[in-house]
């Protein structure tokens, strides 16, 4: 089906337009309004985990590898930003690319010996590496400062202009990030992104089909990683202090909830996802119930897979990609393998 | 030399409570081809519990490491009662070991492992909890050169003498052997009448309360008990079981222990916050060159 006769076409564009003027004019109107920094800083996170949740959506939920690292992804970005911005004076313009660079090259280099495993073999790879990668940060102290953090001073100066005042700061977040998204919109929504859903529904076919399957794999996660280290890079800037406990383990497992909630294969749902998994532990911090963020977290998780396992506009069941990633190397050797009930 | 001799006993020591913790990995992998990614938590509710215990009515250790176990074979019940048996929703004849299962339980027991650490932090707040000095296992042993702890002694005695006792569970008895049946084909087992559902809830119960007791030695060991004390050994379980082949409990405990010597042995290179790296330097070393595990058996595509 071509693009032109998809049904709902309208529909859609209407609802881009309508998110648009809701990102760049009602909500810094509403912010405005409130005229509490907090509460940009909130808004520049949900953006920010917007669009790390749009960039794993596009390895999880387009191409089906259960990525369990991302935030190491994210966390190289945001340490190579503050590292270029502490230690060599570059302003945001060029440590975002970099980062995101950085993000790219580190991404490249793991996958290529991962992206030959299958299924939850490759879940586990990438949960090793994130960790190595969050080790590294965490304990790699003549660089790092370790525990400790980078503070950036003078945070968001975009060559002699100054964007650290909230306002703006929030605007160069949002352009960045819905610059991002369009991309990786562009990206799953075509052939590209259709032979990265082919390898989703069955890799073998694919290949056999002719699709080079570990190139894709490869591609996908590289350009995965590189939007992570842009994602980095606001929160870098944004936040002016990085610390390996931002690109822990949990986080990453924050992003895949939003992917899950949101559904799996579903763009908009990835951002939904992030805006409920970070706006709300926010709302109800206002009631005093920030601890409970990461309670609710795991109950949002919970509740969605087991009675909405295609997460709110999912377009493939996260049960189904579990499947896959199961069904491939989880079962026994032919020989013992006798009737149903086994795969 | 005595200082390797030193870092051996240390990392045999902790190789067998990782072997405490793979092995219910191992065997709830045998029996469901899941990963349970709460088995972590049932570590730490394990130290908890014992330091509750602890607290309450100081008991000798043996009493409290049995509290413990039966602490753990409860979590264990919960466990599967609350992530994994809500999803065996499709269970006509094929759905033991069915995708459904695998697939949702892997998502259900990682929040399940979430929401329970949160709850402990929120109960007991995220910092270490303190463990009564009398009950810290590190009354020092000279043995000739060497000196060593207590608590060495006693994890490794009591890691063996648990894994002499799950031997003795899996071959002797009759829940031991209906594990192995359904381990072995669930489909078969339920055909010659066995109960599969009460024998997985049989298999979280003996593998959680290894685990618990792993986590209440450790807690006694170091004295520090804190809600994310399951995460690591864990992952590190976990590597052991991928490393031992998946579903071999022989492989899985042999893993587990050279995780923890190489550990051990590790900070005599290099600086003591890097050790936590070997274990996922073996992940990645096995996942790449020996993706069966390196006493693995067959399989088709990994």
């Amino acid at each position: 089906m071509s693009a032109s006769e998809r049904p709902g076409k309208g529909l859609s564009r209407l609802l881009t337009l309508a998110i648009l003027i809701a990102v760049f004019a009602l909500a810094p109107a509403a912010l405005y309004l409130a005229g509490r920094s907090y509460l940009y800083q909130v808004a520049n996170l949900i953006m920010i985990f917007a669009l790390l949740s749009a960039s794993m959506h596009l390895v999880t939920g387009v191409a089906g590898l259960l990525q369990l690292g991302h935030a190491a992804f994210y966390g190289v970005g945001a340490y190579t930003a503050a590292l270029l911005a502490t230690r060599f004076g570059l302003p945001f313009p060029a440590t975002m690319p970099l980062a995101g660079l950085a993000a790219a090259l580190v991404a490249f280099l793991v996958a290529l010996p991962t992206m030959r495993l299958v299924s939850i073999y490759f879940a586990v790879a990438t949960l090793g590496i994130g960790q190595m990668l969050y080790l590294i940060m965490l304990n790699w102290v003549d660089v790092t400062k370790g525990p400790n953090g980078i503070l950036l001073f003078n945070a968001l100066r975009i060559f002699n202009f100054d964007a650290s005042k909230p306002a703006i700061a929030y605007y160069v977040v949002a352009v960045v990030t819905v610059v991002s998204i369009l991309v990786i919109h562009r990206l799953s929504h075509s052939y590209y992104g259709n032979a990265l859903r082919a390898l989703r529904e069955d890799d073998q076919c694919a290949e056999a089909m002719g699709v080079e399957t570990v190139r894709l794999k490869i591609q996908s996660f590289t350009i995965s990683g590189f939007f992570a280290g842009v994602a980095g890079a606001l929160w870098a800037h944004t936040a002016g202090y990085v610390s390996p406990a931002d690109f822990s383990f949990t986080v990453s497992i924050l992003i895949l909830s939003m992917v899950v909630l949101g559904g799996l294969g579903s763009l908009p749902g990835a951002i939904v996802g992030a805006v409920i998994l970070i706006g709300l532990p926010e709302l109800l911090r206002e009631f005093k119930a920030g601890d409970y963020r990461n309670l609710i977290i795991g109950l949002v998780l919970f509740s969605v897979i087991l009675f909405l396992p295609r997460g709110l506009i999912g377009e493939a069941s996260a049960l189904d990609l579990m499947r896959r990633q199961f069904a491939g190397a989880w079962r026994r050797a032919p020989d013992r393998r006798g009737g149903m009930g086994w795969r | 030399m005595d200082y390797y001799l030193q870092q051996l006993v240390i990392g045999l020591s902790l190789g067998m409570v990782y072997a405490l913790v793979a092995i219910g990995f191992t065997l709830i992998f045998g029996v469901l081809n899941v990963v349970n990614f709460a088995h972590g938590e049932v570590y730490t509710i394990g130290a908890y519990a014992g330091l509750f215990v602890v607290a309450a009515w100081a008991p000798p250790l043996a009493a409290l490491l049995l509290a413990v176990l039966a602490v753990g074979a409860l979590t264990g019940v919960g466990l599967e009662r609350l992530a994994f048996r809500p999803f065996r929703r499709f269970t006509d004849e094929a759905s033991l070991k069915s995708r459904a299962m695998r697939e949702a339980t892997l998502m259900s027991s990682l929040a399940l492992s979430i929401i329970a650490r949160e709850a402990i932090e929120l109960i007991y707040g995220s910092q270490f909890q303190t463990v009564p000095l009398k009950l810290l296992l590190n009354e020092p042993i000279r043995l000739g050169p060497v000196t060593i702890v207590n608590g060495d002694v006693i994890i490794f005695v009591t890691a063996l003498a648990m894994l002499l006792a799950l031997q003795f569970v899996l071959t002797r008895t009759r829940v031991g052997l209906s594990i192995r049946a359904v381990s072995n084909n669930a489909l078969g087992a339920r055909y010659v009448g066995v109960d599969v559902d009460r024998t997985i809830a049989w298999t979280f119960v003996v593998g959680s309360a290894m685990g618990a007791v792993a986590g209440i030695l450790v807690g006694l060991y170091y004295g520090a008990i804190f809600p994310s004390m399951g995460f690591n050994p864990g992952v590190k379980a976990f590597v052991a079981m991928v490393m031992g082949g998946l579903s071999s409990i022989p492989g899985a405990v042999i893993c587990a222990l050279i995780i923890g010597v190489a550990e051990a042995l590790s900070t005599i290179f290099v600086a003591s916050v890097w050790q936590e790296l070997v274990a996922y330097a073996f992940l990645i070393v096995t996942l790449i060159f020996f993706p069966r595990g390196i006493f693995g058996g067959a399989r088709e595509r990994v």
